[in-house]
This record gives C-alpha cells, sequence and structure tokens, in this order.
C-alpha cells in the first residue's frame, strides 16, 4: 500500500510536470532569450502523384526563398519551410491545410498550387486567417466567394491566360474549328471554359468535351478513353484542339492523337507546361510542335545570374526557365517575407497570422516576376498584358531536353 | 421525338465516318481487358475467389517490361529483326514478372488463409490489402509519375480497313493477344495442367482424392494467369506508359469484362473483354467522353439483367 502511494505520488509530480512543460513547448518559437523567435512559412502542393513535377519545382522555389532570407542575417527571426502535400487533389487539401493551421509556428502559407486544391483547403485557411500566395493557382473562380480576404496569387488567373490563349489560336495560328477539351478538373474546366467563350468570340467554330483524368494520372477514368477520342478527333475535321488540364493526362491525350495520325494545332495551358510533359508522352516526339502556356510573367521572370547558380542547387541542376512557377514561388515567399519584416509580430499566433495578411494587401513588391501588389480580391494587380507567355515543345540537344525536345519560349500576349 | 431522330441520325452519320477505326481500337482494347479478365476468371474458377491484388499485376508486368525496354532500345532504333525480338522480349519478361507478382501473391496472401478454412471475407480484405502494399511500394521504389516506356516499333499505319489505318501498335495486340488466348484456351481444354485446374474448380476435394496436387493446381492457376496480366501490362505500356496506378482501372473493366461474359469461363472472358472494348470505343461516337465509363457499366447491368450468368454463363469445371 505504501509503495501504490509513493508510485500515485510519482505519477501526480510527473503529470504536473508534463503540464508545465506544455505552454513552454508552445511557446518554443519565442521562449529562448538569446536566439531569434523561430516562424514557419508552410507550402502547400503536389510532391507526389501523377502531377507532381510542377508542385516541386515551387517547392524549389519556397526553399530557396528561405534559405537566401536566412543566410542574408538581416531578419528579426529565423524562418524554416514545412511542407504539406496535397497531391494537387482537392480530396487531399483539406487535410493538408488543417495541419498547417495546427502548427503552432506557421504563420503564412505559399500556395495551394493547384486551383481545385486551393478551393477546397481556403476555407480552413480563411478560418484561421492565415495568407495564402499561390504560385500558380489560376482559376478565375477563386478570386472571388473566398471570406476574409487571405487569398493571393502571384500570377494572373485563367481569365486572363484562357482569353490570351484563345487569340493565339484564333488570330495567330488561324484555327477556325477548335475542341476544347478539359480534363473535369476546377482548374481545366475553368480554363477551357474561358477559351471556348473567347475563341468563339473571336468567331471559330467551338465544340466542348470533357474527359476525366485517368488511372494513370490519379484519376478514375480509363487510359484508353484518349484512343477513341483522338479516333474521332481526326475524323471530325478540327484543325485545333485546346486541352484544360494537367501534363499527365495531356501527354497520354498527345500520344492518342499522334497514333491516330493528328496534324491540326495543338495547345494547352500552364498545368501542361513542364518538361514532365514530353518525358510522359508516349513517345516523346508525339509531343513535337504542341504550344502551351503559362502565366509566367515574361522570360524576364526566370533566375539569372548567381540566382540561378543558387537555385541549381537546389533543383539538382533542372534550370528555372524549365521549372515552371519556381520564381513565382520564390517571390511569393519573399513578399511574404516582406509583410512579415513590415508588421509587430507580437501578440497571440492568430494576431500574427491576420497583421501578415493584412499587411500584404497593401504592400508593393518588386519581385524578379515582376512588381507583386494585390487587388482586393486576391488577384494580381495590371491587366495582365505581356504577362502569359507561349511556348512550343521543339526538337532540342540543348542541356536539359528530354528524348531531344525542350519546350521554348515563342511569345507572349 | 424529332430531336431523338435528329440525335440518332446525326450520330449515326458521325458513327459512319468513324465506325472502323473506333472497331480497331476497341478490339486492341478489347484484347487487353480480355487478357487481364482470364487472370480473374481462372482464379475465380478454382478458389471461387476474386483476386482484387490483380491490378498490381498488371502493373508489374508494365514496369519490368519498361525497364527491359529502356536497357535494350535507350535511345536507339531497333532495326526489324530487333523489333520483333524486343517485343518478345517484352511479352515474356512482363508475363513472367507477372506470374511471379501472382505465384507471391497466392503463396503470402491467400494460400495461409486457405489453410486456415477463412472466410471469404479474409481473402477480399487479404486481397486489397496486398493491393495497396504491392502499388504503394511500386510508387516509392519507381516514383509516382508516369513513364513513357522505350518502344521497340515505329508505329506507323501498316494497312487500311474500309478507309481506317491499322496501326501496327494495334496489330501486334490483336497477334500476340490471340495467340495468348487461343494457346490458354487450348492448354485448359487439352493438357494434364488443363484437366486438373477444371477439376479442381469442378469440385476441388474430389478433385485431390483423385490425385490432383491442389496446392499445385492453384500455384499454376495464378501463374497462368499472372502471365497473361503481366504481358497485357506490357501491351498496354508501350501505348500509355507504366505509372504504380495504371492498374486500377484497367483492371476493374477487365473484371467487368470477366463477369460480363460469365465469371470462370475462359472464352466469356474474352468475349467479355472484346465486347467491353468496342462499346466503349463506339461510346465516344454517341455519349459525352466523362459518361464512357458510364456506358461501359450500364452494359453490365443490362446484360445481367437478361443473363445473371453473363453471356456465356458460369461454366465452372468446364472452362473449355
Amino acid at each position: 500500500m505504501k509503495i501504490r502511494s509513493s508510485k500515485v505520488a510519482s505519477l501526480v509530480v510527473a503529470s504536473a510536470a508534463m503540464l508545465m512543460t506544455v505552454p513552454m513547448i508552445g511557446t518554443a518559437a519565442t521562449s529562448s532569450a538569446a536566439a531569434k523567435p523561430v516562424y514557419v512559412i508552410g507550402y502547400e502542393g503536389p510532391l507526389s502523384g501523377g502531377n507532381a513535377q510542377l508542385g516541386i519545382n515551387m517547392k524549389w522555389g519556397v526553399e530557396f526563398a528561405i534559405q537566401q532570407a536566412n543566410a542574408s542575417g538581416k531578419l528579426p527571426f529565423t524562418l524554416q519551410a514545412k511542407w504539406y502535400d496535397d497531391q494537387g487533389s482537392g480530396t487531399l487539401s483539406p487535410a493538408q491545410a488543417q495541419a498547417a493551421v495546427a502548427n503552432n509556428q506557421l504563420v503564412a502559407v505559399v500556395g495551394p498550387a493547384f486551383s481545385g486544391a486551393t478551393k477546397a483547403a481556403e476555407p480552413f485557411y480563411s478560418n484561421a486567417g492565415i495568407a495564402t500566395v499561390s504560385p500558380s493557382a489560376t482559376a478565375a473562380a477563386l478570386a472571388t466567394g473566398i471570406s476574409n480576404n487571405n487569398f493571393m496569387r502571384v500570377v494572373y488567373g485563367d481569365d486572363v491566360q484562357g482569353s490570351a490563349d484563345a487569340k493565339f489560336l484564333v488570330s495567330t495560328k488561324h484555327v477556325s474549328k477548335l475542341l476544347v477539351l478539359d480534363d473535369g478538373s476546377f482548374y481545366g474546366s475553368g480554363l477551357a471554359a474561358v477559351v471556348a467563350t473567347a475563341a468563339k468570340a473571336d468567331h471559330a467554330t467551338v465544340t466542348s468535351n470533357s474527359y476525366p483524368q485517368s488511372s494513370n494520372c490519379g484519376g478514375l477514368a480509363s487510359s484508353t478513353q484518349y484512343t477513341s477520342l483522338a479516333t474521332q478527333i481526326v475524323s471530325s475535321g478540327v484543325n485545333g484542339v485546346f486541352y484544360g488540364g494537367y501534363y499527365c493526362d495531356f501527354g497520354l491525350l498527345l500520344g492518342a492523337l499522334h497514333t491516330a495520325g493528328y496534324t491540326g494545332v495543338v495547345m494547352s495551358g500552364d498545368g501542361s507546361e513542364s518538361t514532365a510533359l514530353i518525358s510522359g508522352t508516349q513517345p516523346n516526339s508525339a509531343a513535337a510542335g504542341v504550344y502551351l502556356s503559362a502565366a509566367g510573367g515574361g522570360s524576364g521572370g526566370n533566375f539569372t545570374g548567381a540566382l540561378e547558380t543558387g537555385f541549381l542547387k537546389i533543383s539538382h541542376g533542372v534550370t528555372s526557365a524549365n521549372a515552371l512557377y519556381a520564381p513565382q514561388a520564390y517571390d511569393a515567399t519573399n513578399v511574404i517575407i516582406a509583410a512579415m519584416q513590415k508588421v509587430s509580430l507580437t501578440g497571440s499566433l492568430e494576431a500574427k497570422r491576420i497583421a501578415i495578411r493584412d499587411e500584404l494587401h497593401k504592400i508593393s513588391y518588386k519581385g524578379i516576376t515582376g512588381t507583386i501588389a494585390f487587388q482586393s480580391d486576391g488577384n494580381l494587380a495590371g491587366s495582365g498584358a505581356g504577362q502569359i507567355d507561349f511556348y512550343q515543345v521543339t526538337a532540342s540537344s540543348a542541356t536539359g531536353n528530354v528524348g531531344g525536345y525542350a519546350i521554348t519560349q515563342v511569345g507572349h500576349n | 421525338m424529332s430531336g431523338m431522330i435528329h440525335f440518332f441520325s446525326s450520330h449515326f452519320a458521325t458513327l459512319s465516318h468513324e465506325f472502323w477505326p473506333l472497331l480497331v481500337g476497341g478490339l486492341a482494347t478489347g484484347f487487353i481487358y480480355a487478357m487481364v479478365a482470364i487472370g480473374y476468371t481462372l482464379v475465380y474458377g478454382v478458389l471461387r475467389l476474386i483476386n482484387f491484388a490483380h491490378s498490381e499485376v498488371f502493373m508489374s508486368g508494365g514496369f519490368a517490361s519498361f525497364f527491359l525496354m529502356k536497357w535494350l532500345i535507350g535511345s536507339s532504333t531497333p532495326n526489324a529483326t530487333e523489333t520483333v525480338l524486343y517485343l518478345i522480349a517484352g511479352v515474356l519478361v512482363g508475363g513472367f514478372a507477372g506470374a511471379a507478382v501472382a505465384t507471391t501473391l497466392e503463396r503470402v496472401a491467400y494460400r495461409p488463409l486457405r489453410r486456415r478454412n477463412a472466410p471469404k471475407l479474409a481473402y477480399l480484405i487479404s486481397a486489397i490489402g496486398a493491393s495497396y502494399f504491392i502499388f504503394n511500394l511500386a510508387a516509392k521504389e519507381f516514383g509516382r509519375i508516369n513513364f513513357a516506356m522505350a518502344s521497340p516499333f515505329i508505329n506507323h499505319p501498316l494497312f487500311t480497313i474500309f478507309g481506317a489505318q491499322v496501326y501496327m501498335y494495334y496489330v501486334i495486340i490483336l497477334i500476340v493477344g490471340s495467340i495468348m488466348l487461343v494457346s490458354l484456351d487450348r492448354l485448359v481444354a487439352t493438357s494434364k495442367l488443363g484437366r486438373s485446374i477444371r477439376a479442381v474448380a469442378q469440385d476441388a476435394e474430389t478433385a485431390s482424392l483423385m490425385g490432383v496436387n491442389i496446392d499445385r493446381t492453384i500455384a499454376l492457376t495464378f501463374i497462368l494467369g499472372g502471365f497473361l496480366g503481366g504481358a497485357a501490362g506490357y501491351l498496354y505500356g508501350l501505348s500509355f506508359g507504366v505509372v504504380y496506378t495504371m492498374g486500377f482501372t484497367p483492371a476493374l473493366k477487365a473484371f467487368t469484362a470477366a463477369v460480363l461474359g460469365g465469371i470462370g469461363n475462359l472464352r466469356g472472358a474474352v468475349i467479355g473483354g472484346l465486347l467491353l472494348g468496342v462499346v466503349e470505343s463506339m461510346a465516344v461516337a454517341f455519349v459525352n467522353g466523362a459518361y464512357i465509363d458510364v456506358v461501359a457499366f450500364a452494359v453490365l447491368v443490362l446484360v445481367l439483367l437478361f443473363r445473371p450468368t453473363g453471356i456465356l454463363g458460369e461454366r465452372l469445371g468446364r472452362t473449355a
């Protein structure tokens, strides 16, 4: 009985000690007098899954910016990055958003990267007052209907990109009969709808159809759907095809179009602007000649000189020109850091998050992709003229080519 | 009414232009479904079990042949002799990889349950668990992106049927698929192994009393089904590339095909596969692309309403 009493006493003492430790853990970011407080900038995007390459590009950009900021020695705090892999999926992103919200050192988020994931995750970030600065979520509808003004993006939306794509197809490439396809995703269907509307306005004959993402690319549909689709495209006589969706399924479509002998103009948007499109297309040569667009901010948006050298160390040799949206992620991170430096990071965690969010709405920051200032709906300020780049997959022997092909910029809007 | 007439007349007009190309493409898809469906139907025949991990047998065959093609071809362009040899090698390596994975599944996931007379639900959970394990392992080891497979041939049109160009890829699938399906049919119908399989399918206990080695027969059944599934993974990969999730939907369709033709019936699996492939292909001309899979399952339900045991019916124990 005596032994049991002493065990109980020990348990009580241990429990009390643990309880006392909890608040210390909670404020670990600021407890050390000598060390700078530690804050986390989260990144949410696909780091695995069929379309992971775009997300990995952005992770490199975030990592690079944080590494540089900490190395500068000028910050009154230390930054850490935390990765939240949503696989680009609207189904998985709420769990990742909740994990980010629960991180008691996290003050802002770069991302989410994909539009569908952004739509699903935003309510969680919004409730927590966390600013999300996306380098790539371009769906036009994201800038409306999100409460609390926490969503911002450093690229122009699909209303700008889709209109530019339609103009490129109809006016520059002289497409008169256009088939507009999408992958059924929030991003793909939104972009496709803008292209279809704009092409009709430019007097092209437009038909639209939707083919859901295949099981080869994280969806459920059969990849064989593209075989039949390609046959139909060839016999339909359309002289242009636009695909709203991501590179994985677009690559399958290109392979099928190649087999079916299609010779018209084929184009897709920023979701397909990756060298992974070429490596995933069977055969690689089936991607040759395809046009792509991206809200990339012009060719000046890539890293150069010492920045490119630093970036190459993180990207394991992938150039920023081949890592779509890495510079945008770098800028998104830096604009958050700039806002953090302008506000007083005191008070509760929520107060800090809200202060950063509010500051981001006022800030004007000169990044490498251009001047970043946000409209009240989170869209990038300005009209987007000259900011939508057009690319083409061409034969290339340059470093970084995939199977003898590379993505080359051919103009902008 | 006039709207309906217009709908059908316009779609039939479209179909008249596209019928032959869609038929050829649909048959090629159907052969792949049939080769995978054989795996389901064989296993069901002897174990009354749906091997839901068969999708990973298909994927394993795809990846094994992907690595072989990468090693053999690289960035070179094979000549005619090499094309034939590489194709055979791809089919064999894909097939053997599929057979190896199927055998492992039987030994690890099913045999221990069979020895303990576990309920059918335990087999189902074991199959699902094995499937998740294998495809996640593949994702971890090979990455989560779609890899284009180095092709041993240039996919150009070989000849024309009623105005439809028939490409080399389709011809290869039709030839390889026909050879494998006919060979299997004859093997099961005429060989000693085939008799053992049919005996076990009919009555395992009696077959055992008659001297049939049940364990060996079941293992060989998995090997046969796995070989065809793995080879199908190679043929599929030649067109769509390989990725760790590549087995999910084709295997689901193949299972549908097996049920459509009559589960447990070899020829039924072939007919079900071909029918499903062609129906899906033709559906593009009639419905929105987003509903192709809906059409496939609607056909299944429709057939089962009139023939609950499938087109040829379950012929357990009389698979030939």
